[in-house]
């Protein structure tokens, strides 16, 4: 299972943050219930709010070329302090997946297997991540562009069986609600979806042309904005106030369709959808946390080796990048952490709605620019210098 | 090398091999076959497993008010799969077996009395293809939002159930004598598919219902139904519209009324409007209407409704010995219509204004277009609802005369 540098192409990198993005977009309900009718603009302001991140990320992985987040933290901050954050980043790669499997786990068990208990399904679940991963990520972001089409043919295709009971004039009145109701609706969008593409930074040395970031990250952006802008609309013209109170204004929409009392129950779709979209992000998710961690316990740090050159690049180290090592114990630590990292779904939407932008942006924000403000401040000379 | 990781396996502790990052081919495979297995597992679910034949799949639900205080009665109407599958109804009428059996339960909610079913029959009540959900006007008056609720929030139960408000006991609608159908709920819901070619009902899904009561503005309405019997036989009938204030229904709209308010809530699909000229009585056929509301603001700063219909109609039968095909009476049947249609909107709006019940979404209408005049006028809707004024422009058509153009018997003007 060697991986060659390059084995993942700007195209895929562009397609993987759709499906990832996606995920969390058929669970539109937060943003919903923050700023109701006018959800959908939240898409367009995320979207353009977000892009000084893909900025802070793509300056950063540029000035170090080849390196990962966790690679990074060690140039810039020096062995100590560098580990001291990338453990900070750990626990946040480790958090959202434990957060998307148990998200998963909640619908699965809500809606489809109330009976089954939901140690059992986040089990089968993390299984099939561990699986994915061991088959190698970069056949993952091959993968991506079917499931791209997957979903966004769902939600075309939902979207046109709708149509009939749709009411336009739901979305009025426009842009009345309180401001701040915007700036949190905009916060929301920026940290819980998009901002959470800082765990593709983890795959960026095996990127084809890992310098040419910028494109691909805003491409994939603008085409889930696009994405979430339509979801939400379409929810929206649906449901009415109704998608404000619903848990899943998705699901409800979707589940209202009858076409001549045939073409029915389309919610499978969706399930079937959002399962395996929930399976590609906790993918990512996992295998950026397995190799950090990897990383970080490994004796020999990645740097030293770079010092005998490139061939010992794409050897072993590189192989490891395919499937980390630790992946196993990972899985296993990211499974028990969502079974209690809530009790309830209440405290999860609490949580969500009070605390998640702030904890997001800690990592997303926060930790990225100073990482990019000390590196700007040492200099490359001083960055190769605890280099080598 | 290959030789010691074959002992390894032999003492059966493959996993510290995973945990070293070089994956042995065999291993692996192994390790792969066993979690398509587990994959395989999970896809039978045998769980949560529901079978068929465990199944009680309800088609229709009734609620009532229990005999006990504080309790209702839940009545499901369950398939009889053997007996639907029996054939003609004239076999199962042999053998005296009915398609469905209704079942009740008195308990103080919902899940309360769906569980306690589970004291009476073996199989586990099955809310996904309930049809219809009738509540009895005597619960509807008490309270509507416990049955409602549970109903909405649950995963089982879908939001495209027809809602019907029944003037006596729910379960007794629930057992009426049907001929055509088997069961009393399709044939329910399968009169509330026909309802747009009468417009004179209202047909209301759960889900429309539950907007309409999120709304601080609007007034839910539901459609009515009544049990009727003749010739020793119970039939169902739909008769007026039940409104609705606050989660009670506070009153009720007669046959004019409703299709009054389906003008201005455009819902009114096709139907007949019978007039009556010097000569004797016209009957036009509606074929199709739609209909604008929105808010105006005069210059003095209050807010009238605007009301637009357009109305497409053809002559369906002329009792009388008169061309009506002539373009005079042509117009003096335009003219005749449009009265029809206005008065019917005057009684509605009547009868709105009496029950200071905005049906037809007034309130909706100014919040979305006049936000900032919505906020002042809010707090006290209740009263200023009957205030507010309603302008009608009603545009008619009749399109053709049908497969006539003189009358069959023929006499009056040449």
């Amino acid at each position: 299972m060697k991986l060659e540098q390059g084995s993942i192409s700007t195209k895929d990198l562009m397609i993987g943050i759709i499906c990832f993005i996606q995920a969390t977009v058929l669970r539109s309900g937060y943003i919903v219930g923050i700023t109701r009718q006018d959800s959908w603009a939240m898409a367009v302001t995320g979207f353009l709010f977000s892009l000084p991140l893909v900025f802070i990320y793509a300056a950063l992985l540029k000035k170090h070329p080849g390196k990962n987040l966790i690679e990074i933290d060690d140039i810039i901050f020096g062995p100590v302090l560098g580990k001291i954050i990338s453990v900070l980043y750990l626990f946040f790669f480790a958090s959202l997946a434990a957060l998307n499997a148990r998200d998963l786990g909640n619908f699965v068990a809500d809606y489809m297997m109330p009976e089954t208990p939901i140690t059992v399904i986040i089990l089968i679940f993390m299984i099939g991540c561990v699986y994915t991963l061991c088959k190698g990520i970069e056949n993952l972001m091959h993968l991506s562009a079917i499931l791209a089409i997957l979903s966004i043919g769902a939600i075309v295709i939902n979207f046109i069986l709708v149509l009939r009971d749709i009411q336009p004039w739901f979305l009025k009145p426009l842009f009345q609600l309180e401001p701040m109701r915007y700036v949190q609706g905009t916060v929301s969008v920026v940290t819980v979806p998009m901002g959470e593409i800082l765990a593709f930074t983890m795959l960026m040395p095996l990127l084809e042309k890992d310098t040419k970031i910028v494109k691909p990250m805003v491409l994939g952006l603008l085409f889930s904005a696009v994405t979430i802008g339509i979801v939400i609309l379409r929810d929206i013209v649906t449901l009415g106030p109704l998608a404000e109170i619903v848990s899943l204004p998705s699901f409800e929409s979707v589940r209202y369709v009858s076409i001549s009392g045939i073409l029915t129950r389309m919610e499978s779709v969706y399930a079937v959808v959002l399962v395996i979209l929930f399976l590609f992000k906790v993918s990512i998710l996992l295998y950026a946390f397995a190799l950090g961690l990897t990383e970080i316990l490994s004796r020999n740090p990645r740097h030293s080796a770079d010092s005998e050159g490139q061939s010992c690049k794409a050897g072993y180290f590189k192989s490891q990048k395919s499937h980390p090592p630790l992946l196993f114990i990972c899985a296993a630590l990211i499974y028990f952490y969502s079974l209690f990292v809530f009790e309830s779904v209440m405290e999860n939407v609490n949580w969500g709605a009070t605390t998640a932008p702030f904890f997001a942006l800690t990592f997303e924000f926060l930790l990225p620019v100073v990482s990019l403000l000390v590196a700007f401040l040492r200099g490359n000379g001083r960055a190769k210098e605890v280099q080598s | 090398m290959k030789k010691y990781l074959n002992i390894k396996y032999k003492k059966a502790l493959p996993l510290l091999k995973y945990f070293s990052g070089n994956f042995h081919k065999k291993a692996f495979r192994s390790a792969a076959f066993l979690l398509c297995m587990l994959n395989i597992l999970c896809l039978c679910s045998c769980w949560s497993q529901r079978e068929l034949d465990k199944l009680a799949i309800v088609l229709g639900t009734g609620l009532d008010v229990g005999d006990l205080p504080d309790t209702l009665k839940l009545t499901a109407q369950i398939v009889k799969t053997s007996e639907i599958n029996s054939g003609s109804s004239s076999k199962s009428s042999t053998n005296g077996g009915k398609a469905y059996v209704n079942i009740s339960y008195t308990e103080n909610s919902v899940l309360a009395a769906v569980r306690g079913i589970t004291h009476m029959q073996n199989r586990k009540l099955y809310f996904t293809h309930n049809e219809v959900l009738i509540l009895s006007s005597e619960l509807a008056k008490l309270d509507l939002s416990e049955g409602l609720d549970a109903f909405t929030r649950d995963y089982e139960a879908r939001m495209n159930v027809n809602i019907l408000i029944s003037k006596g006991k729910a379960a007794e609608i629930l057992a009426e004598d049907v001929e055509l159908e088997k069961m009393p709920a399709l044939h329910i819901a399968g009169m509330m598919d026909n309802q747009k070619s009468n417009s004179e009902t209202v047909v209301v899904t759960l889900r429309d219902f539950v907007i309409a009561t999120l709304s601080k503005a609007t007034a839910a309405v539901a459609p009515m139904i009544e049990l009727q019997e003749a010739d020793g036989k119970k039939h169902v009938i739909l008769k007026d519209t039940a409104v609705f204030k606050h989660g009670m229904m506070i009153g009720t709209f007669g046959k004019t009324e409703t299709r009054g308010l389906l003008w201005v809530t455009n819902k009114a699909g096709s139907g007949y409007i019978t007039v009556d000229t010097q000569w004797g009585q016209v009957v036009l056929e509606l074929l199709h209407s739609t209909s604008k509301l929105k808010p105006v603001k005069a210059k003095d700063g209050t807010i009238h409704m605007e009301l637009t219909i357009y109305e497409d109609g053809a002559i369906q039968s002329n009792e009388t010995t008169e061309d009506m095909s002539k373009i005079k009476n042509v117009e003096m049947l335009k003219a005749k219509m449009r009265e029809s249609i206005n008065s019917d909107i005057e009684y509605s709006l009547m009868q709105a204004r009496t029950l200071s019940a905005d049906v037809f979404g007034f309130g909706e209408a100014i919040r979305r277009d006049y936000p900032k005049e919505w906020d002042k006028m809010k707090d006290n809707w209740d009263t200023l609802f009957p205030s507010i004024e309603l302008e009608t422009h009603i545009n008619v058509e009749l399109r053709s005369t049908g497969g006539l153009i003189k009358p069959i018997v023929p006499g009056g003007e040449q």
